[in-house]
Formats: C-alpha cells, sequence, structure tokens
C-alpha cells in the first residue's frame, strides 16, 4: 500500500493529525487503529471536561470522539481497525498485521505518531508484597467500569492521584464501592485542582499526601496494603507503617509513551518526556516522522493533545506535499525551575508553542523568560501538575542563533 | 448567635482560589480568598443548592460493549447524585443509539434529561465488525 500521511493511533491525537492532514492538501491519507473501533482512550473516559478550550463545549471523552470520528466519516480517509503496527522504518515504511491482510507494508512519504501511553504498572514502581489478584492500574479498572460493566472490587485503596486515578474514585464511589483513600507520595496531588475538588472533596474521599503503599498483602485477593508516610527524600519512615484493609489497590502512578515504534525508526527519545526528540512542527529528527500527544509528552487536556496534532497533521501533511526540505534546527532546553519542556527543537517553521511543568510548585506571581529573546510571560502561579502554555510568534524567533532556554523566576 | 465558618475550593477556572466564608446563623458575614466575582457566585451556589454533571453508565443489549456512556444534560442537585444511578440501575437499553439520544426525561424528578454520550451500533458481541473503509 501507499500513502502520503499514515497516522498511527486514534485517540484524539490521531483523530486531528487526520483530520488536518487533510485538510492541508494530503490526498492520500491513511489511519491505522489497533482496536476494533476509532477513539482510543476517549471512549471509556466517560466524564465531562473535554474540549472546553478547543469548541468552548463542556464534552465528555466518548462525545467528543464522536465529533471526530463523524468529521472523519465525512472525508475520504481511509482507516483500519483491527490493525496493529508492528514496525516503522527510518524511511517511513510502515509495517502493520490485521486479520484480513495479514502483514503488510504502507509506503508512506510521511508519518504520525499518535500511540499515546501505557500505564506504568505494579512492576514499574516496585510494591512489596504477595501477588493477589485485586490489583490494577486506573485505566483498566476505568475500561472494566465503563465499557464492559464489572466493578473491579468493593473496598477500594487507590495509590497515586493521577488524573486518572481520581476520576475513578469518584467513579467507584458512584458505583457502590467504598473508596478508603488516595495516597500520593509527592508533598502535592498530582492531578488537577479541579478533579481534586469534584472527585474526592464532593464524595469525603480522604486524600493522604507525602504517603505511599509499602506493602501489598492477601493470597488469592487482595486483603490489604500498608502504607507508610514518606520523608523528603520520599523514602519511607519506619514505625510510620498503617494496615488498610481492603480488597482492591488501584494504580495511578504514571504514563509511560509507547516508544518501540519510535525507537525502532531511530527517533532520538528525550529522558525528560521518556516521547520522541520533537521540534515545533512536531517532527522529530528523522524526516517526514512526526509525533503527538501524549506519545510526545503526558499532557493535562485533550485541548493540548488536540493542539500538537492539528500542528502534527498539518505539517506531516506539508512534508508529503513539497518537494524540497530544508532543515535549520536550534534546540530549546529547560533552565531554573523548569522540569519539562516540550518541544526540544526549533526548526524555524511555525510559531513556538512551549508546554512547560515546573519543577517547584511557585504561589505568588512569576515570570517565564525566554531568552535570547528579550520575552517574558506573567503567571499568578505555577504548579507541577498544571502544565503552562506559552506561544513565542515565529517572526520574533527568525533571527536566533544561540539555543533557546526557557527559566521560570519569582517576580 | 450561630457562627460557622466553611472552606471552598473555587473550580471555575484552573487557578483554584480558596475560599473561606463565614456565616452567622444561616447568614454569609463574609466570603474571602476570591480573586473574581465569579468565585464568589460559586460559593454562593455551593451554600444554596451544589449543582453537578453526572456523567454514567447504562447497561445495554445487542451492542457490542456491555455499557452505554450517559450523561445529564444539565447539572443536577449534587444531594441527587445517588438517586439518579439508582434509578438508572434497573435500567437496560436495546441497541441501536445514536449519540445525544434522549434516554430518559426528568430523571429523579431532576428536572435534567439523561442523554447518550456515543452512537452503539447494533452487533454481535465479539464479531469481529468490517475492519476496512
Amino acid at each position: 500500500m501507499e500513502a502520503d500521511v499514515t497516522v498511527i493511533g486514534s485517540g484524539p491525537a490521531g483523530l486531528v493529525a487526520v483530520l488536518h492532514a487533510y485538510e492541508n492538501g494530503a490526498k492520500n491519507v491513511l489511519l491505522l487503529e489497533r482496536e476494533e473501533e476509532l477513539g482510543g482512550i476517549l471512549k471509556q473516559c466517560i466524564h465531562n471536561g473535554f474540549g472546553l478550550e478547543q469548541f468552548k463545549i463542556d464534552y465528555t471523552g466518548p462525545e467528543y470522539a464522536e465529533r471526530l470520528i463523524e468529521e472523519i466519516e465525512n472525508t475520504d480517509v481511509r482507516y483500519l481497525l483491527n490493525t496493529m503496527v508492528i514496525a516503522l522504518s527510518p524511511d517511513r515504511t510502515v509495517t502493520a498485521v490485521n486479520p484480513d491482510k495479514g502483514v503488510f507494508k504502507v509506503k508512506s512519504k510521511s508519518v504520525v505518531l499518535a500511540m499515546g501511553c501505557r500505564e506504568r504498572p505494579r512492576g514499574g514502581i516496585n510494591i512489596p508484597g504477595t501477588r493477589p489478584a485485586g490489583v490494577y492500574t486506573a485505566g483498566v479498572a476505568q475500561r472494566f467500569v465503563n465499557i464492559d460493566g464489572y466493578l473491579p472490587g468493593k473496598e477500594i485503596v487507590v495509590l497515586g492521584s493521577g488524573d486518572i486515578g481520581l476520576i475513578m474514585a469518584r467513579r467507584l464511589t458512584l458505583e457502590g464501592a467504598q473508596v478508603k483513600g488516595v495516597y500520593e507520595i509527592m508533598d502535592y496531588p498530582g492531578g488537577l485542582k479541579r478533579n481534586i475538588v469534584q472527585c474526592l472533596n464532593d464524595f469525603n474521599i480522604p486524600l493522604h499526601l507525602s504517603q505511599t503503599v509499602t506493602e501489598i498483602r492477601g493470597n488469592e485477593r487482595v486483603e490489604g496494603v500498608v502504607v507508610s508516610r514518606v520523608d523528603e527524600k520520599m523514602q519511607p519512615i519506619e514505625g510510620s507503617e498503617q494496615f488498610i484493609a481492603c480488597d482492591t489497590l488501584l494504580l495511578s502512578v504514571g504514563l509511560i509513551p509507547e516508544n518501540e515504534l519510535s525507537k525502532g525508526a531511530g527517533i532520538e527519545l528525550s529522558p525528560i518526556t521518556n516521547g520522541p526528540v520533537t521540534a515545533e512542527t512536531m517532527e522529530t529528527v528523522v524526516p517526514g516522522i512526526f509525533s503527538c500527544g501524549n506519545v510526545s509528552t503526558v499532557f493535562d487536556l485533550v485541548d493540548y493533545v488536540a493542539e500538537t496534532g492539528m500542528t502534527a497533521g498539518r505539517n506531516a501533511a506539508r512534508f508529503a506535499t513539497a518537494s524540497k526540505q530544508e532543515r535549520k534546527s536550534i534546540e530549546v532546553i529547560a533552565g531554573e525551575n523548569v522540569r519539562m519542556l516540550f518541544p526540544q527543537r526549533y526548526f524555524f517553521k511555525d510559531d513556538l508553542v512551549l508546554f512547560i511543568r515546573c519543577a517547584k510548585p511557585i504561589e505568588r506571581p512569576l515570570r517565564i523568560d525566554v531568552s535570547p529573546l528579550d520575552m517574558q510571560f506573567k503567571k499568578l502561579y505555577a504548579r507541577p501538575n498544571e502544565m503552562i502554555r506559552v506561544k513565542v510568534p515565529k517572526d520574533r524567533l527568525r533571527e536566533i542563533t544561540e539555543p533557546i532556554e526557557v527559566n521560570i523566576t519569582e517576580r | 448567635m450561630d457562627v460557622e465558618k466553611k472552606h471552598f475550593t473555587c473550580v471555575i477556572c484552573p487557578i483554584g482560589c480558596e475560599i473561606d466564608v463565614e456565616l452567622h446563623d444561616s447568614n454569609v458575614v463574609s466570603i474571602e480568598g476570591s480573586k473574581c466575582a465569579k468565585g464568589k457566585e460559586f460559593v454562593s451556589q455551593e451554600l444554596k443548592e451544589p449543582m453537578r454533571i453526572l456523567t454514567t453508565t447504562i447497561r445495554v443489549k445487542g451492542a457490542k460493549w456491555a455499557m452505554l456512556p450517559v450523561r445529564t444534560d444539565k447539572p443536577i442537585p449534587k444531594r441527587l447524585l445517588f438517586s439518579v444511578i439508582e434509578e438508572l440501575a434497573g435500567i437496560e437499553l436495546q441497541a441501536p443509539i445514536k449519540v445525544s439520544d434522549l434516554i430518559i426525561t426528568d430523571i429523579a424528578g431532576t428536572g435534567a434529561n439523561i442523554v447518550a454520550t456515543r452512537n452503539m451500533k447494533r452487533e454481535n458481541k465479539g464479531k469481529l465488525v468490517q475492519i476496512e473503509r
């Protein structure tokens, strides 16, 4: 098979990338999805809060997906379901497999990676103890409840205060389970403030900061967990152990970008985001391979995911239809109090939309400096759990020759 | 005089102001910590009657999946969330269903309707759907 633009994954990033590749002149656009329908994780995120910035409408995840799917159905974009991409080469040949075609190859002028993330499992944080049934990642529990109609347990402890964990604490409470508490190893919550209020406070679910699960007990089924307080170095404090009886432990302890295809294609990965090193065009270091959404870095809002999908789709179409590709590149560097910065390169083609996570919370007015430009953005606060988005127009960047550095300092 | 203090975190915008309210005999005498007027409105509504959108699922037959996601089409009183959930627990729907289809009107006397939030085609469970378009 051949395609102008091939998009891998049909979650929010992939759906938006497909639409924007198509709208920007790519004629032969192909979307590959490993599941049996389009939409990715949106299908199980039945809560609202999607698309507030993008559409100014408060959609649920499935509604947001249906809106984009309908737009795709109104184009002549092709998609293949039940289709797993198993390899990607630097020359943009995609190898995939499905029950109809077996193993097949797609030669594509450009490729967009939109595979999203996996959840970090128990093994990823090495919780000691036995190995009973009843330990789930929050997203797996979400799928059980919202799509398959199973309640994963009745007495639940949630480890990690990421948004999925908070959303599931509420969801399981509504479905009749008792959520005994959410435990967070950091001294600040991982999820958005609105989720702390509407998912925990509304239902009197306690949030325990600077505490973590240090043992899982139970033979056939989880019988309880031991939680401990942690010190400033996040090490459990001896003598602070407390046993909590429960039949289920939900893990909301981080997301890991799906990198197998990227590695195989020789794409440089960032040790900070764990996703591909990407430019403002969403192009990776391999020409013609673009990356967007949560496979690049974990975003807080679907609106941000969609924004990177738009950029990736538009530039993938541009790459597929242009005759000559010139590439001038400088680095974008995280400076003071910046834990995560995306993208990591500037290719002098688009405005530079920066997504920033601070290292330490600041609850006072602050400024974000973009050097060597004399450019400042003022904010009232910065929190590690709330990504900051700022936009540097491309005409301000035309003349620069040295790396762009981003610093956050108090005003 | 009965003095009561209450604390709220405003969720109108991402700032999330921490707002303290003082009530004397159930009358608001001070609202502090809000950076804008909307925060005060939020607190007034929370004191009067907290309202929430409810999103949940209903069992569905004749579809690939067991559950249909649904929502209330407007916020409902928070105290009625569990009444609505209970009412929906006894219901079983039949596919096909379209996104935004009206499922139940005036659920549990809230004045809000329950609407579907996705398309649910009529299909046999486990059947592989058409995979190419």
